[in-house]
């Protein structure tokens, strides 16, 4: 009875599976996004779902993975697309050098991919067969940490003490960021006290910010990669007394950076404009699908936002 | 007093005191501002969350267990009870004395989920507790929308900050809960019948005490210090946030290691668990101040607490000669 129950159950829920297949006449898109966790995705998610609830002429698939770095679920999400043979598949790595053999394995299945919101590595791509100028549609992290950082020196003056708080060693994002930070850095003659990585995290950010604050009293300018830090420095900066002495950034222009810029604790962020990123990529794709040719990068703007934007 | 037994006393109790002055000594050598008390008021600071949840870690593996989802259920709490501080139909004082009871009672909660399930079916906590990290993070993702809540009342946020002669307020909640532990521990029945079950389950069981009751209560007191440190973590970032707290099971449990109590169960103190986390803070706070690079940092540290057990085994071995 048992057996014959478990019978029935596979069988119908076979067949209902079949079922959500042959009613999907719709084109189906696949939006591979890194850890919904982070509120930059969890907007870009909401913000490309309801643009597609308006639209109604396509399926949208979003998946999510655990962490950031959750480079196995996001294949598996793409293996499953592959085996769902969805029409066009839009993908922000969490591994830009590890993810570019199933690029390739989607594209020759007959998928539409287009890269968003962090690029495959060049080396990677042809490596795997992909051309070079393989399509990237995003923005250019490096640039953004520029035009924070250069913001910051401008406030600060030529000569100012500032500290840099980074993301996590490895991750691509943190590493341009860096380097735009460094770029602009130069550029203004800051001094730079220490550069250091807190992981993006908040409670992180709060402890090394705490204890760089007792190296190097004399700091005038926090320069952070994610407006987390950014909290977790501003809470710091409070605690040693010295509010609204030390200029902070934040990046990504989370509620929380807004809120915090309203109450002139931090100086500025920038918004990359996650969910519009996104949207871009799919009409992207669809154009793709209909024979026309795109590649290279095609640049998603970003802005930085003060006291003034938010008024 | 006779030599052998002031050393025994300095090896057994003092051990890691030792290991923690040479350290601050060291440090303080080569980083003056090391030494200043508003370094040493942040190191407080920075060490309080970490060992109020060490302090209920201590109480699992003391009985064998170890608990993997206290990072997940810390942020858990923290969302709970930062929903419900800025519940604005609420009284202020009442929003306050209710987010703590709502941390609490979600961290006890979770804790009595991972006792009774472990002890009901006899699967070991290491399992269970990481499937409640799992079921804690998503359930927290899921309340909060992955949102940060930050718009706590000023009355509450003002409390963070708050210190007696240096002494912040979370360094003095945390230490009155080591020593109230303490006393528990080692002066009363239930503390003793910790100890016992740990040293020898079978024999506490056949001479017909009820090992499973303990067994579970030391998960819930677990729970109830994460909910507490989930209220401490509020009062010193400000912030309730779905995504904090990932890694803080492996600092607690370093903590308690560090300290000497032993990962089978049975031997161990909450003194110890203190000092093992302040060696972790100490650490974190003057590698940094010497200017040692984040990698660096992350090995020494690792190398540290392979060390520290490592001595510790010498330890035990010198005082077993002793007596």
């Amino acid at each position: 009875m048992k057996k014959l129950l478990a019978v029935v159950i596979t069988v119908g829920l076979l067949m209902s599976l079949c079922g959500i297949a042959l009613a999907a006449d719709k084109p189906v898109v696949g939006l591979v996004m890194k850890s919904l966790s982070n509120e930059h995705f969890k907007k870009m998610e909401e913000g490309v779902r309801k643009w597609a609830d308006a639209d109604g002429t396509f399926e949208l698939v979003p998946v999510g993975m655990n962490s950031e770095t959750d480079i196995d679920t996001q294949i598996s999400a793409i293996e499953n697309f592959i085996a769902r043979k969805i029409d066009v598949m839009v993908l922000a790595p969490a591994d830009s050098a590890g993810i570019a053999p199933f690029v390739k394995k989607a594209i020759d299945a007959g998928i539409v991919v287009v890269n968003f919101d962090n690029k495959l590595e060049t080396a990677a791509l042809t490596a795997n067969g992909l051309p070079e100028d393989f399509l990237y549609v995003g923005p250019n992290d490096e640039k953004g940490a520029y035009m924070v950082a250069k913001y910051m020196g401008e406030k600060l003056g030529k000569g100012a003490k500032v500290i840099l708080l980074e993301g996590s060693p490895g991750a691509d994002n943190a590493r341009q960021r860096q380097e735009g930070f460094l770029r602009a850095v130069k550029e203004c003659e800051l001094e730079v006290l220490a550069d250091q990585t807190a992981h993006w995290e908040i409670e992180e950010a709060n402890t090394v910010m705490t204890n760089l604050l007792t190296r190097f009293p004399g700091v005038q300018g926090v320069i952070t990669a994610a407006d987390g830090m950014a909290l977790g420095a501003v809470r710091a900066v409070e605690a040693a007394g010295l509010g609204g002495k030390v200029l902070i950034s934040g990046y990504d222009n989370q509620d929380q950076a807004k809120a915090m810029i309203r109450d002139g604790k931090i100086v500025c962020t920038i918004d990359q404009f996650g969910a519009e990123n996104a949207i871009e990529a799919i009409k992207i794709g669809f154009r793709i699908k209909n024979g026309e040719k795109f590649s290279g990068w095609t640049e998603t703007p970003g802005k930085v936002i003060t006291i003034d934007d938010l008024n | 007093m006779d030599t052998k037994k002031i050393a025994y006393l300095l090896l057994n109790e003092a051990g890691i005191g030792i290991v923690l002055f040479a350290l601050c000594l060291l440090f303080s050598l080569f980083v003056p501002a090391f030494a200043s008390m508003n370094n040493i008021s942040n190191i407080f600071t920075q060490i309080s969350i970490n060992t109020v949840i060490a302090v209920g870690m201590t109480f699992v593996i003391l009985l064998g267990g170890i608990d993997l989802s206290v990072g997940s259920v810390l942020a858990l709490c923290t969302i709970l009870a930062g929903l419900t501080i800025t519940k604005e139909s609420l009284p202020l004082s009442a929003a306050i004395v209710l987010s703590v009871i709502v941390s609490m009672a979600a961290g006890m909660a979770c804790g009595l989920f991972n006792g009774w399930v472990s002890e009901r079916w006899k699967i070991h906590p290491f399992v269970v507790t990481l499937g409640m990290l799992n079921i804690a993070r998503g359930a927290v993702l899921q309340v909060s929308n992955s949102r940060t809540i930050y718009s706590f009342p000023k009355e509450f946020n003002a409390v963070g900050t708050v210190s007696y002669f240096g002494i912040p307020l979370i360094f003095v909640v945390a230490v009155l809960l080591v020593l109230f532990g303490h006393f528990i521990l080692k002066k009363t029945v239930f503390g003793r019948m910790i100890y016992a079950i740990g040293n020898n389950e079978e024999a506490v069981r056949l001479s017909g005490h009820n090992v499973k009751f303990y067994k579970v209560a030391a998960f819930v007191i677990c729970g109830a210090t994460v909910g507490l440190a989930a209220i401490l973590y509020m009062l010193r970032l400000n912030i309730a946030s779905p995504i904090l707290g990932n890694g803080f099971e492996l600092s607690a449990i370093a903590a308690v290691v560090i300290g000497g109590t032993s990962m089978s169960g049975g031997k161990g103190s909450l003194i110890g668990t203190l000092l093992g986390a302040a060696i972790i803070g100490v650490l974190n706070n003057g590698l940094l101040l010497v200017g040692m690079g984040d990698f660096a940092r992350q090995m020494v540290t690792g190398i540290i607490i392979v060390a520290a057990v490592v001595l510790d085994t010498y330890r035990a071995k010198v005082s077993r000669m002793l007596i």
